[in-house]
């Protein structure tokens, strides 16, 4: 045996010899050939590896009208290195190059070119941008003048498109370039962020990155030493990003987005509705009348049935397409300053409102299903509370006398009418109940505002979503401890649950928790997540890659005895008309289409040192709820006033079907390049 | 007390041997061998963190030839303590490797196991991956030593084709993953082993016309993968143009390259810049050829074929059936592997996926080769009843 084992190592003996003479031909024998091969891709830096950017998917509403699509425009691009020299040396050769670049259709200031030039951010080898979507012809000086104008070479780039322009703004959010810190958290993402890509910044660009973006590929170029490209091929192809389809449709979008900024322009020319008691003093006759401010306000319009967003409204807004090729810093700064009202700012997933009586519909809930109103409880469903116009707390030091707004009284008001007209009195002494019967709970309006989701994001696929607020015993002891000073009253007092019943006070929510816990009576029971996107495509293949069908988030108790007297009282809201008394909204719905009822509910927000804000809510029809809206305008006024015909016209376009197409741009060409300026949020 | 017990108490434990007395481990070990496994295992850390550093000189990549140092630490451990345990000890257990080993290529042929490039021959947990299948040649090697080494006289029909049923269940296992690279080395192994313990001419052609037949069926089968079938169409008929054939290109030209002297350790243009794909694992052989030239190239040739003359020459002394197989096997192993790994790489065999033993970055085959290493340093212990040490001395 140890014989053959001697043979078996003869024949490794005679492979590796084998090995050595292959060794011998390739590295002594041929090395010359190879060593010239090896020239043609060396030295290392002559192998480059380029980007394919990949597109990047496009954004689509319900009826699968694109919303957001990329566009090529051509960029003209200078060489940097070239372009210092020559600017050193020729004072009138960036002169010259603006003038051309504005002979054909992009005006551009010297200064900015200057600016550009300097800018150390290119290096040397850079190319830098200098004016994108000129005309064709301009190609043309690019090739025959190239003496003239070095440097100067015409590419193209691929940009956001948006066929609709403005609307949808805050929905939709923008691009925008990547900062090193977004690329260092990306660092072995499998889409491979650079440092030159753009990156969803907010709304749905934002939210849906994951699947907006493309896969890039990869190219090698293969560049000789005199710079010279002698080879060039694809690795890997890019792979085009995924449509995210939306609920929302573009059409009633246009609709809310446009009610809602004539709702605030009414406000502004409605007179100050001065509080006689408050004011004695009577204004100066000859004076104007000072009118509201109106200066913001938010609309979410969303379908009761499954939770789909079919319109987010939110004012001031502002145009994408600033964006499209990197916005200015002062721009930018504009865009989510205070004092503007911060036009960047979704009001209606971020804006914490309070919701003034629109509460009230929540409390009478919590009065119905725990018996507090009902047969043993403090008051029957048909009986009836006398409202005098103020409410004295039982065993109360301090602040104990609660009254109706503006001081009215409406006498003997039983559940839906105190709805309908909005007695606060009605409502002072459920919640005086709660805290002080035995067997019930003093929190249990908190704790239905949570069951109707107040207080909780309602899970939209959207960024910077604020869960409102609902204030109880726990957090207002936590405010006093963190600020004494600001916060002097560290107890729960019963006014604070009053306060609550009628939605003053600090309870907050979105507009969009509004309508969502509205659709909750519209649909009968069911507290859906709100959904924005209803399914993510391939563009390529038409696949469906995710679908996102409604999210139940709970069902409440919510039989026909329960919800009957509400909608009575919101049906009367809009509709009530008699001599003694009229719904607090049936102004604003006068003439509404016979055929569609509306459920709604007005909502007057005092706001310390501002004018009131104005709310309302409604849903309908009520046969079969299919629309349910919240609209809240800040400083306008009366909900029934400001607010109300709001929703009015935005129901009466779909109840009578008049509902007008959005209108797309023919001209998308709203290009401004941040040109030597300091672009926002680059690099 | 018993004072036997307490005896007991007073006496250093030492654990008992039957090694020769008055020679300790240290002493009867083959230092030539073990110094060799050390410098390849050193040289491939070098050869690695050169040919995966990265292009970036402000921040070289150390992750795979730091991790591939701690592999060699822990081989080199197992290497010794393999050797210090009694060979017969590894005899009797080898049916339990040999079962254990099949449980676990069963495994990862199984939704447990992770795929990568087209082959699930991987465990992965957490940074690492483990493959199996390098472990269950050495199971294997045991297995068949331990099964061919009983009985005596010339191989008899019986013995041989239970003996290819313990070949045949493993390839069939590491077929499934599928890596056709890793099978071609057991059959290589068994070939070796079963030509090594004596079989009749007759067979030994028989058995040589089935393996053949089998390849050819193998090739024509759906079995392989297409990008295997094209691998070995690159081989046959280099001028396609293919992404394996621009590997086969980019390692070739990466040798020529190198030239007599080499580019220099970490100036190889084409190691560089990374056209060589695999080329700190499977590919290593390129960067050695490249930045080291013929000499370098040769020397790690040269050096390896030592350490395989140093297992031909344990096989030679051991004084068992199983010793002499046991060491053909890992011989043909590592021969085999460093041949078709160094081949492929200067185009003499196709391109498969086997690693260059001790040489190319990986943990499990680092491990499995020390392992293996550590079996046949074990002969040279003595510890066998008859070794005979005129081989070693």
């Amino acid at each position: 045996m140890s014989v053959r084992i001697g043979a078996v190592a003869g024949v490794v003996a005679l492979l590796f010899i084998g090995l050595l003479t292959r060794l011998w031909y390739l590295q002594v024998l041929n090395t010359e050939d190879f060593q010239s091969q090896a020239q043609t891709y060396v030295p290392a830096n002559t192998i480059r590896y380029a980007t394919l950017p990949a597109p990047r998917g496009r954004i689509l509403d319900a009826q699968e009208r694109v919303l957001v699509d990329n566009r090529r425009v051509n960029v003209v691009t200078l060489d940097a290195s070239t372009a210092r020299e020559r600017a050193d040396a020729d004072s009138g050769y960036l002169l010259h190059l603006a003038r051309e670049i504005s002979r054909h259709g992009r005006p551009v200031k010297v200064a900015n070119l200057e600016a550009a030039v300097a800018d150390l951010r290119y290096g040397p080898n850079d190319r830098i941008p200098i004016a994108y979507d000129v005309r064709e012809e301009f190609a043309i000086i690019v090739g025959e003048r190239a003496e003239e104008l070095p440097g100067v070479r015409l590419t193209e780039t691929s940009v956001r498109h948006y066929p609709y322009g403005p609307l949808a703004a805050h929905v939709l959010g923008y691009v925008g370039s990547i900062t090193a810190s977004e690329v260092a958290e990306r660092e072995n993402h499998p889409k491979r962020y650079q440092p030159n890509d753009e990156i969803g910044k907010a709304g749905v660009e934002l939210a849906f990155e994951d699947v907006l973006r493309g896969t890039p590929g990869w190219r090698e170029i293969t560049i000789s030493p005199d710079n010279q490209i002698v080879g060039e091929r694809q690795i890997v192809a890019p792979i085009a990003g995924f449509d995210v389809h939306l609920t929302l449709d573009i059409d009633l979008q246009a609709l809310v987005e446009e009610q809602l900024r004539l709702g605030l322009e009414r406000a502004r020319e409605t007179p100050i509705d001065v509080d006689p008691e408050e004011n004695p003093e009577p204004e100066n006759p000859l004076l104007e009348p000072a009118t509201y401010p109106a200066p913001a306000g938010a609309a979410a319009l969303l379908d009761p049935r499954d939770g789909s967003v079919l319109a987010m409204a939110s004012y001031p807004s502002y145009d994408p397409r600033q964006f499209i090729l990197g916005i200015g810093e002062e721009e930018f700064a504009s865009l989510i300053d205070p004092e503007s009202y911060a036009p960047f700012n979704n009001r209606a997933i971020a804006g914490a409102y309070s919701i003034g009586s629109a509460m009230k519909p929540f409390t009478a809930y919590a009065a119905l299903s725990t018996g507090l109103i009902g047969d043993r409880g403090y008051v029957e469903v048909n009986g009836t509370i006398n409202d005098t116009g103020s409410h004295i707390l039982q065993d109360c030091e301090g602040q104990c006398e609660f009254t109706n707004a503006r001081g009215e009284s409406y006498g003997e008001t039983d559940l839906r009418l105190s709805l309908t007209v909005s007695s606060d009195v009605y409502y002072y002494q459920l919640a005086e109940q709660f805290a002080i019967r035995p067997g019930f709970d003093e929190e249990q309006v908190q704790k239905t505002a949570r069951e109707f989701g107040f207080g909780a994001p309602t899970g939209v696929a959207l960024p910077f979503e604020s869960p409102g607020l609902i204030p109880d015993s726990e957090i207002k002891r936590q405010r006093h401890e963190a600020n004494p000073d600001a916060f002097p009253d560290a107890d729960w007092r019963v006014g604070d649950t009053l306060n609550i019943a009628i939605g003053q006070g600090d309870m907050a929510a979105t507009p969009l928790q509004l309508a969502n816990a509205l659709s909750v009576f519209a649909n009968g029971g069911t507290l859906h997540a709100s959904n924005i996107a209803q399914a993510v495509k391939n563009p390529v293949t038409g696949e469906t890659e995710s679908d996102y069908t409604s999210r139940v988030i709970r069902n409440l108790y919510m039989p026909q005895q329960i919800l009957t007297p509400i909608l009575d009282g919101m049906v009367g809201v809009t509709e009530l008309r008699s001599i003694n008394y009229s719904g607090t909204a049936a102004d604003a719905f006068a003439g509404f289409p016979g055929d569609w009822t509306v459920a709604g509910k007005t909502g007057t927000v005092e706001v310390l040192d501002k004018n009131d804000s104005s709310v309302f809510m409604a849903f309908g029809p009520t046969e079969d709820p299919r629309y349910s809206i919240a609209v809240i305008m800040e400083e306008s006024g009366f909900g029934g006033r400001a607010a109300a015909p709001v929703v009015r016209n935005v129901l009466q376009s779909i109840a009578v079907g008049s509902v007008p197409s959005a209108e797309t741009l023919a001209d998308d060409g709203f290009l401004v390049a941040a040109i030597g300026r300091e672009v926002a949020g680059a690099r | 007390m018993n004072s036997a017990v307490l005896e007991s108490f007073r006496q250093p434990r030492v654990r008992q041997t039957d090694a020769r007395e008055g020679e300790s481990f240290w002493l009867r070990i083959d230092y030539v061998f073990v110094l060799s496994v050390f410098l390849l295992g050193c040289f491939g850390i070098a050869m690695i963190y050169s040919s995966s550093r990265g292009p970036d000189p402000a921040q070289y990549n150390r992750l795979n030839s730091d991790r591939q140092a701690i592999f060699l630490a822990v081989g080199m451990v197992v290497m010794l303590a393999t050797a210090w345990i009694r060979s017969d000890r590894f005899r009797q257990a080898s049916w339990a490797f040999y079962g254990l080993g099949l449980t676990v290529l069963l495994l990862v042929i199984s939704p447990l196991g992770a795929s990568r490039r087209g082959a699930q021959a991987w465990f992965e947990i957490s940074s690492f991956q483990i493959q199996p299948s390098e472990f269950m040649k050495v199971a294997f090697i045991m297995a068949l030593a331990s099964f061919l080494g009983a009985g005596s006289s010339k191989l008899q029909v019986p013995r041989l084709l239970a003996g290819l049923a313990i070949v045949l269940v493993p390839i069939g296992l590491v077929m499934l993953e599928p890596d056709a690279g890793t099978s071609v080395v057991f059959v290589v192994i068994a070939m070796a082993m079963i030509v090594v313990r004596g079989v009749r001419l007759r067979h030994a052609l028989v058995l040589l016309v089935c393996s053949a037949v089998a390849v050819g069926l193998l090739l024509s089968s759906s079995i392989l993968e297409e990008y295997q079938r094209e691998r070995l169409n690159v081989f046959i008929n280099p001028d396609t143009e293919t992404v394996d054939t621009y590997n086969v290109e980019q390692a070739q030209i990466a040798i020529g390259n190198g030239g007599m002297f080499g580019q220099g350790y970490g100036q190889g243009s084409q190691t560089q810049s990374g056209r060589v794909p695999e080329q700190h694992t499977d590919f290593i052989f390129t960067a050695v050829g490249e930045e080291l030239g013929f000499m370098g190239a040769a020397g790690t040739v040269l050096l390896y074929a030592l350490l395989l003359w140093r297992i031909a020459r344990l096989g030679r002394a051991s004084s068992t059936t199983y010793g002499k197989l046991l060491a053909t096997g890992v011989l043909a192993m590592l021969a085999f592997q460093g041949f078709q790994a160094a081949g492929m790489a200067v185009g003499i065999m196709p391109v498969t996926g086997v690693p260059f033993p001790l040489l190319s970055y990986g943990g499990s085959s680092m491990l499995a080769t020390c392992l293996a290493l550590g079996l046949v340093l074990g002969l040279s212990q003595g510890r066998e009843e008859n070794f005979n040490p005129a081989f070693i001395r």
